[in-house]
């Protein structure tokens, strides 16, 4: 796991699937918002945000989170989550993100479930 | 000031058609859209808007171009309506409370009486209704981060208990503690008793080396913040690269096991935050969880050690107990006796009785050097070289000899043996024997004094082409071998006395009309009376001969 949050993206036709590698904290959420609202910019209508190399979530990240959640909510896009740990997974479900934005256990599957 | 317009309907409609698109709309914060809304619906040149930041009033948003400073807020604070330098501030209120401040510039004081309370009444409402959205979001949020806290302090102490892996436990407790503190870096040391290294892990940056823990006179106790410096005020080390810290030791009834530490609680705008003293309780309810789980491994593997030990040693016992003479043979003009007491800590002792051609008998007692598997081994091995080598040796010495060779070519392990062979010849009362630096054997006289048949070489093993003496002695009828290994001899009481060649001997010169049966077990039940309480830690092995009387 990288010491400073890493994130890439990458593009799927309407679907920007967004991988991070690193500490989801006020660095790492603002470069997940950063890149989140770039891609929602160039048209993309669903985020994926692919978490494989990330093992440690605080609350100013999942705040951050919740923000680019209301953003894509209020342009009626879609958010999916995949490749949790189980303790992020358990944190996002107790913080509500998992009322809004599903879970699941891989990218094929998050991709398939948000793409229009 | 002008008299307050009363409100209309269809004004008051007008206004929330300009603030209906703006309010759907998801760009940009509601303040500014708010503003924006104010400035277009009342034909003002420019506006702002005040907000609330803890006691102080900010501002949050501005509407139209206007000149820098031109809209600060008055002084002293308006509490309705009102104009200053040509601007129109109007207090926001909602249920009594004032929740913002509008300044308008560019309207005629005219418009006053007709803008202010439209604007008062629906952005103050507004703007109390967001507050209070934000602030059950902020609450609700509160609660939750709180669930996350306790579910996870549940789920380590689940994980934990269950986690035999020092790294992965590390990793656990330092990941949890770092992202439930909300800190931007954290360090855990765990070391081993003697003070070695266990694990170091960080994130974010190393806070503190296993070096200065080491040095680190770490008192026990709760958690210790320090929101000024990069310094734990306890014992004076400075962390590294952290403005804030909180440091907690790991330890267990007094022992030190590590130091976990956190700095630099985060906040969203950037800033380094205090730490407080829930986040201390939490962070010493992990170092308590973290203790309790690397003391619950350290057991583990030691009782697995333990187990492998006590398996071991099973083994040894089992090799042992195969080698040894299953019953005493019945040798004319012999009267024998002998018994071996193998400890927990299973030694090499060995003693074996042959009976050989023309009614003479071959006997002996070894002990091997070392304990455990490895000398059970090395008994083994010895057990196959004499029976593999006692019909080949013309004499004991050369009998003794080949053991010596064979060992030093087959055994698996470079250890060495003391060992006393003899060789009897009931008719003529001859003994022939080596004692390759075994303890001396008692030769107590049926009518005389008690003499020691002294080593006549060195331990079997020890040096290559070793030599050694052998001698003959005759037994007169009734006189009595007493053969022993050191476990007898070196016995021990709580007074850590040992039971001694002294107390030995005149036990076998007291028993010189015993049955040998009876004194052999007098022999060991007074060693264990001696020794009491007392863990033995060798082998007692006694073998009694006696040349029997002839009947006439």
């Amino acid at each position: 796991m990288s010491e400073i949050c890493k994130v890439a993206a990458e593009r799927r036709g309407d679907v920007a699937i967004l991988s991070t590698d690193g500490y989801i904290n006020n660095q790492g959420g603002e470069e997940i918002a950063r890149q989140a609202y770039t891609q929602l910019e160039s048209g993309a209508r669903a985020l994926v945000l692919n978490l494989e190399k990330t093992r440690i979530v605080n609350s100013i990240g999942i705040s951050i989170l919740i923000e680019v959640l209301e953003k894509v909510m209020d342009r009626k896009g879609k958010l999916a989550f995949c490749c949790l740990t189980p303790t992020i997974d358990k944190t996002f479900r107790i913080m509500g993100l998992a009322q809004y934005a599903a879970i699941y256990p891989t990218e094929a599957d998050a991709v398939r479930a948000v793409s229009p | 000031m002008a008299d307050a317009a009363p409100l209309s309907a269809s004004r008051l409609a007008g206004l929330w058609r300009v603030l209906e698109e703006p309010l759907r709309s998801p760009d940009g914060p509601l303040p500014a859209r708010l503003a924006q809304a104010a400035v277009s619906w009342s034909g003002a040149r420019c506006g702002a808007l005040y907000l609330r930041d803890k006691d102080a009033w900010v501002r949050a948003a501005v509407a139209g171009t206007f000149e820098p400073n031109s809209l600060d807020l008055p002084d002293p604070i308006p509490g309705e309506p009102t104009r200053r330098e040509g601007a129109l501030w109007v207090p926001l209120s909602a249920e009594g409370e004032i929740h913002g401040h509008l300044g308008l510039d560019g309207i005629g004081p005219e418009e006053t009486a007709d803008l202010a309370p439209f604007l008062a009444i629906v952005l103050g409402g507004l703007l109390g209704a967001h507050r209070l959205s934000r602030l059950v979001k902020e609450a609700d949020f509160e609660v939750r981060t709180r669930l996350v806290e306790l579910e996870s302090l549940y789920d380590l102490g689940l994980s934990l208990s269950g986690q035999l892996d020092i790294a992965a436990l590390g990793d656990e407790v330092l990941f949890r503690s770092i992202s439930l503190t909300d800190a931007g870096k954290g360090t855990l040391i765990l070391i081993h008793e003697d003070g070695r290294l266990l694990l170091e892990r960080s994130l974010g940056g190393q806070l503190l080396s296993a070096e200065q823990f080491a040095s680190w006179d770490v008192p026990e106790g709760e958690a210790v913040i320090n929101n000024a410096a990069a310094t734990v005020p306890t014992c004076g080390v400075r962390l590294a690269s952290c403005e804030k810290c909180l440091v907690v030791p790991v330890t267990v009834s007094g022992r030190r096991l590590g130091v976990l530490a956190v700095a630099d609680k985060e906040s969203r705008n950037g800033s380094v935050l205090d730490f407080t003293p829930a986040d201390a309780r939490l962070l010493s309810l992990f170092a308590n969880q973290a203790a309790a789980a690397i003391e619950t491994a350290r057991l583990h593997r030691a009782a697995i050690e333990s187990e492998r030990i006590e398996r071991e040693m099973e083994l040894a016992a089992a090799i042992q107990r195969e080698i040894l003479p299953h019953s005493i043979p019945e040798i004319a003009g012999v009267e024998l006796a002998a018994a071996n007491l193998p400890t927990r800590h299973v030694g090499g002792d060995y003693y074996d009785l042959f009976p050989l051609s023309r009614g003479r008998l071959g006997f002996l007692v070894a002990d091997v050097s070392g304990k455990g598997v490895p000398a059970a081994l090395l008994v083994s091995t010895v057990h196959a070289a004499v029976h593999l080598q006692i019909d080949e040796a013309k004499t004991v010495v050369e009998l003794v000899t080949r053991i010596d060779r064979h060992l030093r070519r087959y055994a698996a392990t470079r250890k060495f043996l003391t060992l006393f062979f003899g060789l009897f010849e009931p008719d003529t009362g001859l003994l022939t024997y080596v004692s390759a630096g075994h303890n001396p054997a008692l030769l107590l006289r049926r009518h005389g004094p008690m003499a020691r048949l002294n080593s006549t070489g060195v331990p079997v093993g020890m040096f290559p082409d070793a030599t050694w003496r052998q001698e003959t002695v005759t037994l007169a009828p009734g006189d009595l071998l007493c053969l022993y290994t050191d476990g007898l001899t070196e016995a021990v009481n709580v007074q850590e006395e040992e039971f001694g060649m002294e107390r030995l001997s005149a036990l076998v010169a007291g028993g010189r009309d015993m049955p040998l049966k009876l004194l052999c077990e007098r022999v060991l039940a007074e060693v264990a009376d001696f020794a009491a309480d007392m863990p033995q830690y060798d082998d007692q092995t006694l073998l009694l001969l006696r040349r029997k009387e002839v009947e006439s």
